[in-house]
Formats: C-alpha cells, structure tokens, sequence
C-alpha cells in the first residue's frame, strides 16, 4: 500500500534512495498506484520549490530534484501509460536566441512537467520565428522564454515582437525568466510575467492554463 | 602625447593608492566594453569581430574618446573561436547572434574521479579532454589541432592585445604591470565548471560527496600552480571569478568550495600576491565567510546590499562592482546621474574602493551609451576625496598569513627542468626559464580549456 505522505516528504526532502525504493515497491505491486505515486511526486516537487523561493533550497538542489523526479518516473512510466494524471495543458519552453544556457530551463521543464504540463523544449539559441511557428502549428497558447545572459532581454523582446507581427500577441501569455529578469525589464520585454525561481513560473502557468 | 603620460601616471597613482591602503584623490573607474559590445557599436557582427578584432580599432577608439574611464575601455575577450572551433569544442559555442559561451557539458564522469583523485592532470589530459573537443580525440590530428589552437588563439589574442597597448598610449590608461597578474578559477569551480558541469556537481556533492571532497584536494596543486604570477608586486592579482558557491547549501559551501579557496588565497596572501574575487551572483549570507579572507582582498560584487557590504567589509578589502548596469537602460540620464551620486555616498568613504559595473555588458544593447557617459564622468567628477593620502583602513602584512604544505606538481605529461637536463645533459643553465616557461605554458593551455 503506498504511503502517500511518506512519499511526498522524501520527495520534498530529496531523500533519492526513500523515493527510488517507493517507487520499485509501487511496480512491485503491480503498478495500479502509480498515477497516486506520481501525484505525490509532485506534490513533493511543490514543496522543493518552495522551499527553494524561501531560501532553504538552492540551485544545486533544484538541478538534483529534477533528477530524482526523471528517476522516479522512469521506473514508474510503464504503468503510468495506463493511468491518467491531471493535465495543464501543452506549452513551449526554451532558452532565447544568443544564449546558450539550459540548466535553468531544464529544472523548470521537469517541475513543470510534474505539474502536469506536457512542455515542447525547443532548446537554446531559438529564434523568434521557430518560437513563433511552433505556437501556431501546435496552438499554444502559454510560452515560457528562458535566459542567463543580459543579452536575452533583447531577444526575449524580438520573440515577443514576432508574435506581435505574426498578429499572434492576443492569442499567447508570455512569462520571461532567468536571472537577467525583474519587473523593469518585463516592462522592456513587453511580456505577461517573470519569474526568477520556479514555482513563481509554474503557478503562473497553471493559472493561465485554467483561465484558458 | 605628453598628456597621456601624465595622465597614465596620474592614474597609476589613484589605482596604487587604493592597493597601498590610501585615499586616492579620487576613485579609479574600472569600465570597460569587451569585444561584442565593440562590435556592437561598430555594426560589426560578433561572428566577425570575434575573428578580427583590428576591425574594432575606428569604433573602439570613438568609444575611449566618448566613455571615461581609467583603464582602456576596451577590453577585448578571451573567449575565441579561433581557439575552441579548431579543437572541435562540445563546451564552447558560438551562438546565433555571434556570442561565444559555453553551454553545460559534462567532459568529466563519475566514474572518473578515482582516476582525477590519483592524478588530475593526467585525467584531464587523458579522460576530459578528448570528450569536450572532438580533434583532440584524434590520434595523430590531436597533435596539429593543439598546435593550431595555441597559434591561432594567440594571434587572435595579439590583435586585441595590440589595440588595447595603442589605445591605452593614445589615452593614458592604466593597467597593471606584465606578469604580475593571473587568472585561476576557486578549486571546487574548476572540477566542476567543463568538468563536471555544474548539473554533475549538483548530483556528486549529494551521492559521493566525499570522492568531491577528495578530488578538490587532489587538484590543488595545479590550481595552485596555474595560479601563481612570474613576479609578485602589491598590484597584481590572482583573479578568481566565483562561480558555484551560491548554488549550494552552507554546509556543502563551507566544506567543499570555501575551505581550499581560502587556503589559496591565504596561500597566496602568504607570499604578498593579492586575490580579486568576482562574487558572482548573490553572497549576502556569506558575508561572515569572507571576512576570513586576507586584508585587501579585491571582492567585485554582482548582487548585494551595498550599504550592508560596506559597512561590514569596506574597512579590511577593496571593494568593487554592485553598481547596476541594468539601469543605463531602464534609467533616465538624470535618475543614471543621481544614482551614481548615491552610490558613491555609500562606497567612497574610507577609500578601499573602486568603481565598476555589477557584471559586465556582453552586447551593445546592453547600454545605453549616454547614460552610460553620465555615470563615468558623474565618478569622475563627484568621486573626489578631500584627504587623499591618508591610511584607508586595515594594512595588510603578509606575515599575518601562513603557506600550507602544497604537494608537488607531477605529472607523466609534465617534464620538470631536472628531467630535461638528465635526459639532455649538453643544455645550458641559462636555458631552465625557456624550458620551463614551454612546460608551464601548456599547463596553462590545458587548464584553460577547462575553463
């Protein structure tokens, strides 16, 4: 029987060898609590990014949070293609044209996932038009822009540019987010929102994601 | 000319002040623009320029006539194409906007560390190398590709060397002496930066932290090596910029990143060569740490409370940076102005302090170059002490500080002058520098490729 609590706890507390022995145990039984374990799994994430806005956590622990989680869920994937969770929603994640950091952009992607998001990463150095036309073919409506460098602030306002000249502005919510980022430079940028830690962007996302 | 040499002296003057524990007559301004933002300015894409910086010399020179500063404004950069492309670097890319930077790439396994723990260099040369750049990978073109990497990248770097000499005559800049200054990164920062990665590190300190904790130590002796100048003056610096320590939780910190740093730059202290570290990102809550450090520390800083930074550390290290770029471009000239103003009310009392950004401009959209203007010439103007020579604050001694026992750097792939001679018994003595220079060279090279 899956101990939720004790499963969100040492996810919280990223506690890896608790989990991974949880996780065997849940496809030991057959798999059928894997879409709770899941649950909790995130659940457990939530509680990593907050503790990492209150300065409990820090960056090294959300790159290895982001490992734990791709761990637990590979040895859980097999049942989990037969359950269903609760889903945001699809939305495209990458790091601006110029720059080439992804570390940022990856822990946002598995806590975003873990929130039920299915992410398109188009990885780094992204154009704005590759931005813009993967929205339009797939429709998507939320886009997370991701950058370390000052210079991203300018591509981040090239992409929102780009969709404001593909006549697309209306139809997307923007956040912005990195280091580079704070409410002026959202101004700059002309994007929705910024968010300099994780669960800043997730909350925003879910937000749009149900408004939607 | 003779302006320019009175002004270089007179700003040789404000910087040795600052490092000899006196009140300049006013404080020194450290801004300069790397190539990009040159570039930038010049309508030269990044792609070119990176390839021919003697196409910056007309834009480059407009700039050092239009920006004040006391060291050239242009800076250049030690990130080359010529350099990384033609070792087939997997950890140093140019972008598509024509900017080079490495992306995270992991050259260093776990299962490597007990190979790094009993030799580094060996692992690096052996194990790292031939992972983070393809044509080193190659038997026999390993050799050609390292031979054109070093000639390439220092013809490149000669061009950018030469502009910065020419400009720096035309202009009276100062800059520190040939020889007397290094580069090194914090023991911790250089396993991990192209070695680990920083996502590797992040999974090592929690599973084997204590085969991280081995492999810091087993470094040290190259870092240490890598670090040390030809020749120790009370100018020149060891600089460190300071990459991992903010990502890691105080315990890991203090164990794993602060200690061997300290012992560096304690070690260092001991021989009377100052360090200048790049804080970067935000070390508010390891103040108390940095008050170990040896007097007269330079500690340029990206983040942070000013007034908190120095009130606590402006009486023992000479401070720099916090000064936000970002406002040349969200700030008004006049709200540029007065902001200069108020941060020079916090930084300039008791001197130990040196103007500049919080972090450098990487592109020329990251100023706005009249605001940029007003700030230089509002620290030139209202940066001015009315007791220049008086004692700024702690005098630093290089008695107060005691050299750790450092094992010796040995390697297969490094030859000692002793081993040379034996195996060429007709050399000279007075051969020993040259020979000994061509060996630390490559050491140099090699760690540079780590970086």
């Amino acid at each position: 029987m899956l101990d939720y609590e004790a499963l969100k706890e040492a996810m919280g507390d990223l506690e890896e060898d608790v989990v991974l022995e949880i996780m065997n145990k849940v496809m030991e039984d057959g798999g059928e609590q894997a879409g709770q374990a899941m649950k909790a799994c995130q659940e457990g994430m939530n509680i990593v990014g907050e503790r990492f806005a209150t300065q409990e956590y820090f960056v090294s622990d959300l790159i290895f949070s982001g490992e734990l989680m791709n761990e637990a869920m590979d040895i859980i994937r097999p049942a989990l293609l037969k359950s269903t969770g609760e889903s945001m929603g699809k939305m495209i994640l990458c790091t601006v044209e110029g720059d080439l950091h992804d570390i940022g952009k990856n822990i946002v992607k598995a806590m975003l996932e873990a929130s039920g998001f299915s992410v398109i990463d188009l990885g780094i150095d992204v154009k704005p038009s590759d931005i813009v036309r993967t929205a339009k073919e797939e429709g998507i409506t939320i886009i997370g822009l991701s950058g370390v460098l000052t210079l991203a602030i300018d591509a981040m306002k090239a992409t929102v540019e780009a969709f404001k000249d593909a006549g697309m502005r209306q139809d997307v919510k923007i956040i912005i987010g990195g280091a580079p980022v704070n409410q002026a430079v959202c101004d700059v940028v002309g994007a929705d929102s910024w968010a300099v830690n994780p669960a800043d962007t997730i909350k925003m996302c879910r937000e749009w994601s149900h408004a939607a | 000319m003779e302006d320019a040499v009175k002004l270089r002296e007179e700003r040789q003057q404000l910087f040795c002040d600052v490092y000899d524990n006196k009140i300049p007559k006013r404080v020194p301004v450290n801004v300069g623009l790397s190539l990009n933002v040159v570039a930038g300015y010049a309508g030269i894409s990044g792609k070119e320029a990176l390839w021919h910086p003697e196409k910056l010399e007309k834009a480059a020179d407009e700039l050092c006539s239009m920006v004040f500063s006391d060291v050239c404004v242009y800076s250049g950069t030690i990130l080359l194409p010529a350099k990384y492309q033609t070792l087939g670097a997997n950890n140093m890319k140019v972008s598509n906007t024509g900017f080079m930077q490495h992306p995270n790439h992991v050259g260093f396994y776990p299962e490597d560390y007990d190979a790094f723990i009993e030799n580094p260099y060996d692992c690096i040369i052996e194990r790292v190398l031939p992972r983070n750049f393809k044509e080193l990978d190659t038997p026999g073109r390993c050799m050609f590709a390292a031979a054109q990497a070093m000639t390439a990248s220092n013809a490149v770097m000669g061009e950018s060397m030469k502009l910065i000499r020419k400009l720096s005559e035309k202009y009276g800049y100062y800059s520190a002496e040939p020889g007397t200054g290094t580069g090194v990164y914090a023991p911790l920062d250089i396993l991990t930066d192209t070695l680990r990665s920083l996502s590797g590190m992040s999974l090592d300190i929690r599973r084997m932290p204590q085969k991280v904790k081995a492999a810091v130590e087993a470094v040290y002796p190259l870092n240490y090596k890598v670090g040390l100048p030809q020749k120790v003056t009370n100018y020149g610096h060891a600089f460190f910029p300071l990459h991992l320590a903010t990502f890691l939780k105080e315990k890991d910190f203090a164990e794993l990143w602060w200690k061997p740093w300290l012992r560096q730059v304690t070690d260092y202290a001991s021989m009377g060569y100052h360090s200048n570290g790049f804080c970067e990102h935000n070390w508010m809550r390891y103040l108390d740490y940095l008050m170990e450090l040896p007097v007269d520390t330079q500690l340029q800083f990206e983040q942070g409370d000013p007034a908190v930074i120095k009130e606590k550390l402006g009486r023992r290290f000479i401070l720099t940076g916090l000064f936000p770029l970002g406002i040349l471009r969200t700030c008004t000239r006049q709200e540029c102005i007065d902001k200069t103003k108020e941060f020079l009310d916090i930084m300039m009392p008791h001197g130990k302090f040196i103007f500049g950004f919080d972090k450098s401009a990487l592109v020329y959209d990251d100023i706005n170059l009249d605001n940029l203007i007003a700030v230089c010439e509002t620290v030139r103007d209202y940066g001015v002490y009315s007791n220049p020579g008086e004692k700024a604050g702690e005098e630093f001694h290089k008695e107060d500080y005691v050299h750790s026992e450092v094992g010796a750097f040995e390697s297969k792939y490094y030859k000692t002058w002793e081993q040379y001679l034996e195996e060429n018994p007709n050399t000279p003595e007075s051969a020993k520098d040259m020979i000994t220079r061509l060996e630390d060279d490559i050491v140099k090279f090699v760690y540079g490729l780590c970086q």
